[in-house]
């Protein structure tokens, strides 16, 4: 993975730009002095400060030597004092960069201070500065610049180390007894390194010109010893008498310069690149092709049920497609899914991280990612056929149609108001988007939906920030934008996730009493089935992608598919036995890129055989209740099962 | 194993108006070779103090003694060991599974006896040796959360703090780790403080519980009796909270009573009395002549009453009477 990202990043321009650039520098610093150092020193009286001729293409200096085989044979020397300074410059910076988070609090507090003074000063200046104390000459020099950049290094280290210090492994490290110096060698330093390394790259190409500037001043290197900027100065003398003698140096520095920002660049590039897919779920490759929108298999299980004509959410052969690593370069988290809610109706949605639960919820509210290729053979929501309009988002009246029938609540309600717009008007712009209405009947509304949905004192409260709002709060607040419009279906995913129990509890009913008082259907997504047991009438569960079961809320007791009896046996209750252990799944979910082919769950199921290996369909084993199994579980509930099922003894290795 | 003691441990942070008391005045006691479950809402405190037994926050008061012992330096406190609740910020990811329980090996250890250390460790969690080799981003939720476990057993501690060790995994995961958390304790008699917002989850490990609400020690007792009989309003309340198959939304709790606030008060300003009168359903607001309990903070008194609870009325049985919604 990362040789593939630097075998990129050299095709781009940039980086082939400055691999080139770099190489070409290198084989001249190591050649040039050795094939053409004695020739460059070599002084010819007849031809003293002459202009470009046959014998030296750039002329020659006062003193009859070559010019452009000085400035070949001064890459050596230039490039070495501007890596010497940078080495310098990183070192400081480095041990000043780690000493706060090695040091106790107050004098860790009084080097940052130090450091954030000297940041204040412009690093020229600072290595002007040094230059005159440490002496001129190229060792006072290489001292000065290397000082001078010391201090935005040293900041730097700071910044980064500290974001770093702040996490839990490193806290975990120091409880664990490990001494402060391994902290910053072991924990600290390794993962703040990418961009310090980025940064020594681009400091180097900067040391480079400062150091031309010096020797140009003619505060660094003295005669007989030259370099670029030194040679740069010599030729400015005579700019109008042989412009190729400053031109020269002048473009070598550039050139130089130029390879080690763009090397900066490139691994700047390549490292975002990385940080960047850590955060995200894997879904590399282009989406230039479109996917082969393949209908799933069969018209889904569609038998021995009728299209609802009362449903507010038809949802058939559901499938969301990302570009991946699956069979046909693509991976779908949601593979097949179909769903009916009734008007009024409340459906919980139950599964585990990576279930593709929330994803269904997002691709009906047309929420998806934008890479994201949803395809169905029906989806109506609230009486609005979505079905074959593919990707496009672009329709303003068919989103704002879904707008006023559909309501989306979040986990997280913090992310899901803008932090900087009081509350009133946030959801007062929900109408005057949607039906034009005026600032002020549309705030009055907002006003009478907070008190709906009981945020005591509404009319102050809707002139508050959402930060003033309690999690709970904000919750309800939530809720209440949208019930701006008259939805009739409110998809909520994960609204108490993030919330304590006892809010949760206020939370679940006041979504209840909404769903009893506007009629509106509800969808719950969760993790937790007791709380989709709490609120709903049915439950649907799902599993890598597909829907495994559906079945009344009554009914859990009974249920028939191996994982729901699972999930069920493994979290405990104020009534499970503390003497049994707990259910466990050996195994883990698939990946959604690598499905095993029929029955997802038979990996992990105990009661797998051959017969798993076809597809199961959803097949009805009680009035009421569905299940995609071979092996359908038929009659008590799931804790006398749990013995049975994979009840993992204490020795056994769970992989 | 040893017992951990936690004497009028106070906790603050910030000065001036912006202060905080997140751990206000707490004495728990973690006797040897029990599991002590912690339970609390976001908020209450229960994190800091973990935090601060293990020097990760400073204590501003009180003492957190080992055997009548206060701990005082670094050395001291490496006697307890920290799992934190999300696995996947408490491994280094640039560090092998192996590297990173290697590290919490106290003392000089040869490199044969180490990896032969680190092999133990991770069978006793029940992972493959082999896999000490391993980056932690090839693990799942529940292996990360084994080798965070096995770190801590790798320092010899006397006393472990799991702070919500299950709360940031999926359930079918949560149930292998408790019952690993229990198979440990029988096997190596781990004395521990076991964090948790959730109280089922606190109950199936647990032989006591101690309930935190704004920095205090509510209510402590054993497990069984606490959750049966709680002597505190607010464990009634966390209780009747608790999303259970058996009861729906609809059958009315006393917690319910829309005369309660129904926000949690700021730690910033904890109101006067008892911190909990204004969401407590026997408290002043359902009750009015209940007028001590905005009058005088129940803490006083506390280790007199039923599992010491901090309440004026502890020893009356609460009432399950609804008030008319």
């Amino acid at each position: 993975m990362r040789r593939e990202h630097w075998r990129a990043a050299l095709r781009n321009p940039v980086g082939a730009t400055a691999a080139v650039l770099l190489f070409a520098l290198a084989v001249l610093a190591v050649v040039a002095p050795m094939l053409w150092g004695d020739a460059a020193e070599e002084t010819d009286p007849a031809a003293l400060s002459q202009g470009s001729t046959g014998e030296h293409l750039l002329g020659t200096d006062a003193l009859g030597r070559d010019i452009l085989l000085r400035v070949l044979v001064a890459t050596r020397y230039s490039l070495g004092l501007a890596l010497l300074a940078t080495a310098i410059s990183v070192l400081v910076g480095v041990l000043l960069g780690v000493l706060p988070a090695v040091l106790g609090r107050r004098s860790g507090r009084m080097v940052v201070a130090a450091v954030n003074l000297a940041v204040a000063f412009p690093a020229l200046l600072l290595a002007l500065f040094f230059a005159v104390v440490f002496g001129v000459g190229a060792r006072g020099a290489v001292l000065a610049i290397g000082a001078a950049g010391a201090p935005s290094f040293a900041r730097l280290v700071q910044t980064t180390v500290s974001s770093v210090a702040g996490r839990d492994f490193v806290a975990a490290a120091r409880v664990a007894g490990v001494g402060r110096f391994r902290l910053v060698t072991r924990h600290l330093l390794p993962n703040a390194g990418e961009p310090l390394v980025v940064n020594a790259t681009v400091m180097a190409g900067s040391a480079l010109l400062a150091f031309a500037g010096l020797s140009f001043l003619g505060l660094g290197v003295q005669p007989p010893a030259y370099d670029w900027g030194r040679l740069l100065g010599e030729g400015l003398d005579r700019i109008y008498l042989n412009p190729a003698a400053a031109l020269a140096p002048g473009i070598a520095v550039v050139a130089a310069g130029l390879a080690f920002t763009l090397l900066g660049e490139s691994i700047a590039q390549v490292v975002g690149l990385r940080a960047a897919r850590l955060g995200q779920a894997p879904a590399d490759g282009s989406p230039a092709t479109e996917p082969a929108p393949e209908a799933p298999a069969a018209p889904a299980a569609a038998a021995g049920r009728q299209p609802d004509s009362d449903a507010v959410l038809a949802v058939e052969g559901l499938r969301v497609g990302f570009p991946g690593a699956g069979p046909d370069g693509w991976t779908y988290p949601v593979d097949g899914v179909d769903l009916s809610v009734r008007r009024g109706e409340t459906v919980g949605i139950v599964g585990e991280s990576g279930s593709g639960k929330s994803l269904t919820a997002l691709s009906v509210a047309r929420l998806a990612p934008e890479h994201a290729v949803v395809t169905a053979d029906r989806l109506d929501v609230a009486g609005i056929p979505l079905g074959g309009v593919g990707g496009s988002t672009d329709d303003a009246e068919l989103r704002r149609k879904l707008g006023t029938r559909l309501a989306m609540v979040f986990q997280d309600p913090m992310t899901s108001f803008n932090p900087s717009m009081r509350v009133g008007w946030q959801l007062a712009e929900v109408t005057r988007v949607h039906e034009g209405q005026g600032r002020r009947a549309a705030l009055a509304r907002a006003v009478d939906r907070l008190r709906t949905v009981r945020v005591p004192a509404a009319q102050r409260r809707a002139h508050q920030y959402p930060h003033e709002f309690s999690g709970g709060m904000r919750q309800r607040a939530m809720i209440a934008m949208g019930l701006m419009s008259e939805p009739e279906l409110i998809i909520a995913d994960e609204p108490t996730t993030a919330l304590d129990v006892t809010v949760q509890r206020q939370v679940l009913r006041l979504l209840k009493d909404v769903q009893r008082e506007t009629g509106a259907a509800v969808v719950l997504i969760s993790h937790d089935i007791a709380v989709v047991a709490q609120l709903c009438q049915r439950i649907v569960v799902m599993y890598a992608g597909r829907v495994v079961e559906e079945l009344p809320a009554g009914r859990l007791d009974q249920a028939a598919h191996p994982y729901t009896r699972a999930l069920l046996g493994s979290v405990p209750d104020l009534t499970t036995d503390r003497d049994e252990p707990l259910t466990t799944i050996p195994g883990r979910p698939p990946d959604p890129s690598d499905r095993p082919a029929g029955c997802s769950f038979a990996p992990r199921c105990s009661f797998a055989d051959d017969a798993c290996r076809a597809d199961p369909r959803l097949a009805v084993v009680a009035p009421g209740q569905r299940a995609a199994c071979w092996h359908p579980r038929l009659g008590p509930g799931p804790e006398a099962t749990s013995g049975e099922l994979s009840t993992l003894p204490g020795g056994v290795k769970r992989a | 194993m040893r017992e951990l003691g936690f004497h009028g441990v106070t906790v603050r942070f910030g000065t001036g108006r912006s202060a905080l008391t997140a751990v206000d005045g707490v004495d728990l006691t973690v006797p040897a070779g029990s599991v002590v479950g912690l339970v609390g809402e976001s908020g209450s405190g229960k994190s800091t103090l973990a935090k601060a037994a293990v020097g990760l926050v400073p204590t501003s008061g009180g003492e957190i003694r080992l055997d009548g012992a206060a701990l005082r330096t670094r050395r001291d406190r490496r006697r307890l060991q920290m799992v934190f609740q999300d696995p996947y910020a408490s491994l280094d990811p640039r560090m092998s599974i192996g590297a990173s329980i290697a590290e919490a090996i106290p003392g000089r250890v040869g490199r044969a006896d180490r990896a032969a250390e680190v092999s133990r460790l991770l069978e006793l969690v029940d992972l493959d040796p082999a896999r000490a080799r391993s980056l932690p981003s090839g693990l799942s939720g529940g292996q990360r959360q084994r080798v965070a476990l096995a770190r801590a057993l790798a320092a010899r501690p006397d006393v472990v703090l799991a702070d919500e060790i299950t709360s940031a995994l999926d359930v079918s995961v949560q149930g292998s780790v408790l019952n690993l958390v229990r198979d440990l304790r029988r096997q190596l008699g781990l004395t521990m403080l076991f964090i948790s917002h959730n109280l089922a989850v606190v109950r199936y490990v647990s032989d006591v519980i101690a309930v935190m609400y704004l920095g205090r020690i509510v209510e402590a007792g054993p497990a069984e009796q606490v959750l049966t009989e709680p002597r505190h309003p607010y464990t009634r309340t966390l209780l009747d909270a608790a999303p259970r198959f058996d009861a729906g939304l609809d059958d009315p709790v006393p917690a319910d009573s829309p005369l309660l606030d129904d926000e949690p008060p700021s730690p910033h300003d904890p109101p006067p009395g008892c911190r909990f009168h204004r969401r407590c359903p026997i408290g002043p607001l359902t009750t009015p002549e209940r007028t001590i309990c905005v009058e005088q903070d129940p803490q006083a008194g506390a280790a007199d009453r039923p599992h010491r609870a901090a309440c004026h009325f502890a020893s009356e049985p609460i009432q399950s009477e609804v008030p008319a919604p």
